[in-house]
């Protein structure tokens, strides 16, 4: 057996022990870098709010101490809605990067191929139906599978791959969208009230229960992710070289679909279809760590980080009016989507 | 392919269907009046408040449904043709967004006269069809079927997303806006019939010299050259016929989706690919679809109605879900 030459020049190796770990040096970098915009912004978001605090006594009551007028507006308003905007930008970043590795199109996203309606659909029928405070990430999750099952069994033939795949998608979506509709349409004003923050996606007041039951999803879902990487990245090419170097191609697509509906469906049962990030997070992932793999922590440090600049924003930008950060998201990541979408020759990969 | 029909057939087969669509268009309802008593009303003799219900309300209704569907199914056959793509809708493809992304900022910008909203909805149309005409001029983006619906589908959901934001920015909008933006056919005014008449008009004027260009561009641009036609004016030309007729069907009702798709889908497959052939069979079919929705969705969950665009949604997606998934993409 050859010895394996040192890594590139790019990588530098963390050992411990008997165990090594190989750092992309640029990607961790980047990582360091997005955690302390993460860390700034959020304290920049937890001061500045319509009713402005000092940074030093937003973190004060952050951890307890100040005034209860401070302690309600930190503590009971502003830290879950922080939360739960972190939480589900980093789920749907992550599970946008699984979904266009397992796919190899960067425009497969789970709200473009119909995860996101479906999630939207259920939780919907959730509140219009069934109000408890649980049921909608249960029904989230049950209807994120549906639509992923649908959309890959109808696709079948063609696959994971290519566009069919995703035509396919969008009409899974559509009808799962006209569902939504018809379930609104039927309720009466009140749940419809209640059920209209999942159709446009929004970090307004969300059931804390849910931000939690994501939390822990995340604590799951994330290191997962990480150990599916190795895998993803070598499926990035044909599927005889994947083979060939021993990726066991089938589990590996069944698991990283599981996982990513997981992700796509805990994050859509608290923030709603804010689809768009899944796309935008994954690539601007990419073009910083300047290198074409799966940099699935990395997206979901940019998921988490767009999610809550893109909250702030809607929250400030028609002061006394508060915009859903699904519309935000879908301004700023629909002309994106326009622009890879004719840029790229015919052939894509991510 | 099943076996076809030939067109005269075809063509008495849709016009029955239609017929006795439009009776039943009339005859039932969400409401209180059931059949016997439309029955009645329409043979002249029942009370008064059945007479209004059927001779009033449902009377208007059925001919806006006959309007729009008119229109959308031409646009839809039109659109077909020219993007030479059976996946192409004007829903899909971001021109009824268009249409209804320009109703919504007129109405915010201050404007409320009803036949102000057929001009600025066809200009919103047309602005779609410009981005359906860039993208197919394209190399390499423009053969490919499914990106055209991609690139639909991300300018729908941006002028979607842009018109929420009017809509918050505008109460006023949003009262008079969240009825219509749904589409649906119920509780017109109406005049709208006679002031989205000459818009239909139009669009079918605009689009009549142009189907044997059509049918012979199907054939390759430079077959269509070579017959002595000019592929670009016949592209804007057509182009600007079905701005006509998705702006006034958008004006009318709303945007109303998968009709577009529908259509020309029964159409082929009942009389085969030409657009001679097709287009005249859908000017037919696509009222009946749209009838077809419409009382359907009035009679699903009596006696509440269904908004008209989930019922075709819910026809539309596994007629384009068939589509992609056939074999091959059929050509056009």
């Amino acid at each position: 057996m050859p010895r394996i030459s040192p890594p590139l020049t790019a990588h530098c190796v963390l050992r411990l022990g008997d165990y090594s770990l190989l750092l992309h040096r640029r990607s961790s970098t980047v990582a360091l870098f997005l955690c302390l915009a993460l860390l700034l912004s959020s304290a920049w978001i937890l001061a500045f709010g319509a009713n402005g605090l000092t940074p030093w006594a937003a973190l004060r009551a952050a951890f307890g101490q100040g005034e209860p007028m401070q302690l309600l507006l930190i503590r009971e308003l502003r830290v879950p809605r922080l939360l739960s905007g972190l939480f589900s930008g980093a789920a749907l970043g992550a599970a946008g990067c699984l979904l266009q590795t397992l796919a190899r199109n960067r425009l497969a996203t789970p709200g473009v191929i119909g995860i996101d309606n479906g999630a939207t659909a259920f939780a919907v029928a959730s509140i219009v139906a069934v109000p408890t405070s649980l049921a909608p990430s249960a029904l989230a999750l049950s209807g994120a599978a549906t639509a992923a099952v649908l959309t890959f069994a109808l696709a079948a033939g063609g696959g994971a791959r290519g566009y069919r795949f995703i035509v396919v998608g969008i009409a899974i979506g559509a009808l799962f969208g006209a569902a939504t509709n018809l379930m609104l349409a039927r309720a009466d004003i009140d749940a419809a009230n209640a059920a209209y923050p999942w159709t446009v996606g929004s970090l307004n007041a969300r059931p804390s229960q849910a931000v939690w039951l994501l939390g822990g999803g995340l604590l799951l879902g994330l290191p997962a992710a990480k150990l599916l990487v190795r895998a993803l990245s070598l499926m990035r090419f044909s599927d005889s070289v994947a083979i060939g170097l021993g990726v066991r191609l089938r589990l590996m697509r069944v698991l990283s679909l599981l996982l990513c509906v997981w992700l796509t469906a805990l994050a859509v049962a608290v923030a709603g279809p804010v689809g768009l990030i899944a796309l935008v997070a994954p690539e601007m992932a990419r073009h910083l760590c300047a290198r074409h793999g799966v940099p699935v922590l990395n997206a979901a440090l940019c998921g988490a980080l767009l999610m809550i600049l893109a909250d702030w924003l809607g929250r400030h930008l028609l002061a006394p009016i508060e915009i859903p950060v699904g519309i935000i998201t879908a301004i700023v990541g629909a002309p994106y989507l326009l622009w890879i979408l004719l840029r790229q020759s015919s052939r894509s990969s991510p | 392919m099943p076996s076809r029909l030939s067109l005269p057939r075809a063509l008495g087969l849709a016009a029955l269907c239609l017929l006795a669509l439009i009776l039943a268009s009339l005859l039932l309802g969400a409401g209180d009046v059931g059949l016997w008593a439309s029955l009645q009303a329409l043979l002249g003799h029942a009370d008064d408040e059945a007479r209004f219900v059927v001779l009033q309300l449902r009377w208007a209704r059925t001919e806006l449904a006959l309007l729009v569907g008119l229109a959308l199914g031409g646009a839809g056959v039109l659109l077909q043709a020219v993007t030479r793509n059976p996946l192409a809708e004007p829903g899909l493809l971001g021109v009824s967004a268009g249409a209804s992304f320009a109703v919504v900022l007129a109405i915010n910008l201050g404007a409320s006269a009803a036949s102000l909203h057929l001009g600025v909805a066809t200009l919103g149309a047309l602005l779609g069809c410009t981005l359906v005409l860039l993208v197919t001029q394209m190399r390499g983006v423009g053969e490919d079927p499914v990106r055209l619906v991609l690139a639909g589908a991300a300018f729908s959901g941006l002028l979607g997303a842009l018109s929420s934001l009017l809509l918050l920015w505008d109460q006023r909008t949003a009262d008079e806006m969240r009825f219509w933006i749904i589409g649906a056919l119920a509780g017109r005014p109406l005049d709208t019939l006679s002031w989205s008449l000459p818009g239909l008009l139009l669009g079918l004027a605009v689009a009549l010299p142009l189907i044997r260009p059509l049918a012979a561009l199907a054939l390759g641009e430079r077959v269509a050259s070579g017959l002595g036609h000019h592929p670009q004016l016949t592209r804007l030309g057509t182009l600007l016929a079905v701005a006509l007729l998705v702006g006034t069907a958008t004006a009318a009702a709303g945007p109303i989706g998968f009709i577009g798709l529908i259509v020309p889908y029964i159409a082929r497959r009942l009389v085969g690919s030409d657009i001679r052939r097709t287009l005249g069979l859908s000017l037919l079919l696509g009222p009946c679809v749209l009838l077809f929705a419409d009382t359907l969705s009035r009679l699903l969950v009596r006696p509440y109605e269904l908004p008209v665009g989930v019922i075709t949604a819910f026809v539309g997606a596994p007629i384009l879900i068939a589509v992609i998934r056939g074999h091959r993409l059929p050509t056009l």
